[in-house]
């Protein structure tokens, strides 16, 4: 009997099991279920995680979808600016399924349907996006003019809007480029620019640097001769001050003799005159060279 | 399974009570039967104990782990994350137990922005010769500023900030599963969108050559912004720049880079041509003055030495002016003449000067030639 209890209790701890399986099933964290019964939808999507009942298959059909943020990249394609220029342009999103339900009946639950579907719309939204902007806007050093950001907002909500009309259960949570580029004949025309650029930065930081280097030179030149003047004024300052120096402290002096001053000055400057080598003419007459003209001889000269 | 061996247990339990009227041959049956029902016993006994065990885990240093009961996450914020260490859950389909490696720091790398190699060129570092033009569907570059085309690889490392985040908000694949593929995807377009948004800005000088770090910080810092914009649940580790010119373009952009060195050597040279200029203005006009120094203080000396002199002599002079003025000429004379060259002229008969003709050498000073004494 005691063996009979214990079986009956495996027995139906199975038959919980088993049940379970079928009746019940769980909504993950990540996860949205939409319930279908003989494949209607249900009220509500069940995005609260945790464990529901069902009716087992084929009567009640657990339809999950993940509502978490997905990646998705469109093809490289090309679109033609405001002022005619081909630009190859690539955008990244980020979306996610906001209505399970809408999500389910647009695309059967399909992501790579959908992933499609936001392909098309994309191209559509990049093309008439670009159209409005040049190039420029994609490309500018003053900030105040590069529309970047702009155009990806742009995108974003032409995007944004065309999804809620349609009503795909899906939602935007970013978008942004992902490559930009020129086409391929294109970029050779541009190596072509930038080539010619480059000649012209060399010649100029060539020219560039010959001038200044002659500015520096010249002004330091100039600098220079100024400076160098500006000392010899001193000098003939400082030496125009010593002679009134002294003559203001000498001259009350050699006034009290000027014929005595006056000679003394001839002396000194007569001395100084004949310390270099030098050779002096004299008439026969000057003293003390008269000596000669008195000496009681036959000299030639008479 | 189990569920058919218990019926099976009945017949046979009878089949053990009834009278030993079986042959050999069904007893040998009953016996094996018996037997290995002990065995499936044993086996259901250890699988019920497997069952449980199951429930044991290990969480790794570098690794975080949620416990997600009938798929509703235990524990709120941060305390829903374990960490390192053993743990127990409700084996499957009660508990199901997530595993996230967040400690070591994720690296991803743009794939905007860079021309076409393969990986084998990339290890032995040899490089394909570029064609004229470049293929968008292999070759990537950016566009700066003045439409230049300029090739940039940005190398980011990260870490997972907000792993509950990062499981529970990105897909990483189709079949509802948790890793960080999604997230590292994300942060992979917001390298690329930032790597172009920043080229967008820059001069290709400043990119490749004036202003590298000042690049650098604009890609980390847009980075950064589209990180919180799109609330990824991450921070930047270290962000690493490098940009090249196209590879068709090298050479005209090296010479560019040598006229620069030139242009500032020039200007090297010039200055240190300026400064060697000044130092010997300033030398020259330091001597300049301080000759004239020197001359002042001579000549004050020298003058009111003489002034001392006229002093001295002025008495002298005073008490007989002529033969003071005789012994001073004759001792001046005497003193001068002794090494001076002389040249006694005599006079004429008729008393008038004699003309005198002179060779004169240039080297001689001018004013010594016919200085007739007082």
């Amino acid at each position: 009997m005691k063996r009979n209890l214990l079986t009956i209790i495996v027995g139906a701890v199975l038959v919980v099991i088993f049940a379970l399986l079928l009746f019940v099933f769980q909504v993950r964290q990540s996860e949205v279920v939409v319930l279908t019964t003989f494949g209607k939808p249900g009220a509500n999507p069940i995005a609260e995680p945790g464990a529901y009942f069902k009716w087992p298959w084929p009567i009640q059909q657990v339809n999950r979808f993940d509502k978490r943020i997905q990646n998705f990249e469109d093809k490289f394609s090309q679109s033609l600016t405001a002022d005619q220029q081909n630009l190859l342009t690539c955008v990244y999103v980020g979306w996610r399924i906001s209505d399970a339900g809408a999500f389910l009946r647009s695309f059967r639950g399909s992501v790579p349907a959908a992933q499609n579907q936001l392909e098309g719309m994309l191209r559509s939204a990049k093309n008439a996006v670009v159209s409005k902007h040049p190039l420029s806007d994609f490309v500018n050093a003053d900030p105040r003019q590069l529309k970047f950001d702009a155009i990806q907002i742009e995108i974003e909500q032409t995007m944004q809007s065309q999804l809620s009309t349609n009503a795909y259960g899906m939602k935007l949570e970013f978008l942004g480029f992902k490559k930009i580029g020129l086409p391929e004949n294109v970029t050779q025309t541009v190596f072509d620019r930038m080539k010619a650029e480059r000649q012209v930065l060399i010649s100029a930081a060539e020219n560039d640097g010959k001038a200044q280097a002659q500015i520096i030179e010249s002004a330091a030149d100039r600098q220079a001769a100024s400076t160098v003047a500006n000392a010899e004024a001193e000098a003939i300052r400082i030496q125009a001050q010593g002679q009134a120096e002294a003559a203001r402290t000498t001259l009350p002096i050699f006034q009290q003799n000027p014929e005595l001053a006056n000679f003394l000055l001839r002396l000194d400057a007569l001395k100084q005159a004949l310390n270099q080598k030098s050779t002096l003419i004299f008439d026969e007459r000057t003293p003390p060279f008269d000596l000669f003209q008195h000496l009681p001889t036959n000299s030639p000269s008479q | 399974m189990t569920m058919s061996d218990e019926p099976e247990h009945h017949p046979h339990a009878h089949g053990h009570d009834a009278p030993e009227t079986q042959d050999a041959g069904s007893q040998a049956l009953a016996e094996a039967l018996r037997s290995s029902f002990a065995i499936v016993k044993v086996v259901m006994v250890l699988l019920v104990l497997a069952f449980f065990s199951s429930g044991f885990f290990t969480v790794g240093p570098s690794e975080k782990a949620v416990i997600l009961r009938f798929g509703r996450l235990m524990g709120q914020g941060q305390e829903a994350l374990l960490g390192s260490g053993w743990h127990w859950s409700f084996p499957y389909p009660i508990d199901e137990v997530v595993k996230i490696p967040i400690t070591e720091i994720q690296q991803v790398k743009s794939t905007t922005g860079w021309y076409f190699t393969t990986p084998e060129q990339e290890l032995s570092g040899e490089e394909l010769t570029a064609g004229p033009s470049l293929n968008p569907a292999v070759d990537g570059y950016a566009l700066s500023a003045d439409t230049n085309i300029v090739h940039v690889q940005v190398t980011l490392y990260y870490r997972i900030e907000d792993p509950l985040r990062a499981i529970f908000s990105f897909t990483s694949d189709t079949n509802f599963g948790y890793s960080l593929a999604g997230v590292s995807n994300a942060v992979q377009n917001v390298l690329d969108n930032a790597l172009l948004y920043s080229a967008a800005h820059f001069y290709v000088d400043d990119i490749l050559t004036r202003d590298k770090a000042g690049f650098q910080d604009a890609v980390r810092s847009h980075v950064d912004d589209l990180i919180e914009a799109e609330n990824l649940g991450v921070t930047i580790d270290n962000c690493e720049v490098i940009s090249v010119p196209p590879r068709q373009l090298q050479s005209v952009f090296a010479q560019v880079t040598t006229a620069r060195e030139n242009r500032n050597k020039a200007l090297l040279d010039a200055h240190k041509y300026e400064s060697q200029v000044l130092s010997e203005a300033g030398a020259r006009a330091a001597a300049i003055t301080n000759q004239a120094e020197i001359a002042r203080n001579r000549y004050v000396t020298v003058l009111s030495a003489d002034a001392k002199k006229f002093s001295d002599l002025l008495p002298q002079y005073q008490s007989n002016p002529d033969l003071f003025v005789q012994v001073q000429l004759a001792q001046t004379m005497a003193q001068t003449l002794t090494n001076v060259e002389k040249w006694v002229e005599p006079t004429s008969d008729n008393g008038k000067s004699t003309e005198v003709r002179l060779m004169l050498n240039r080297e001689w000073p001018e004013q010594k030639t016919t200085a007739q004494s007082p």
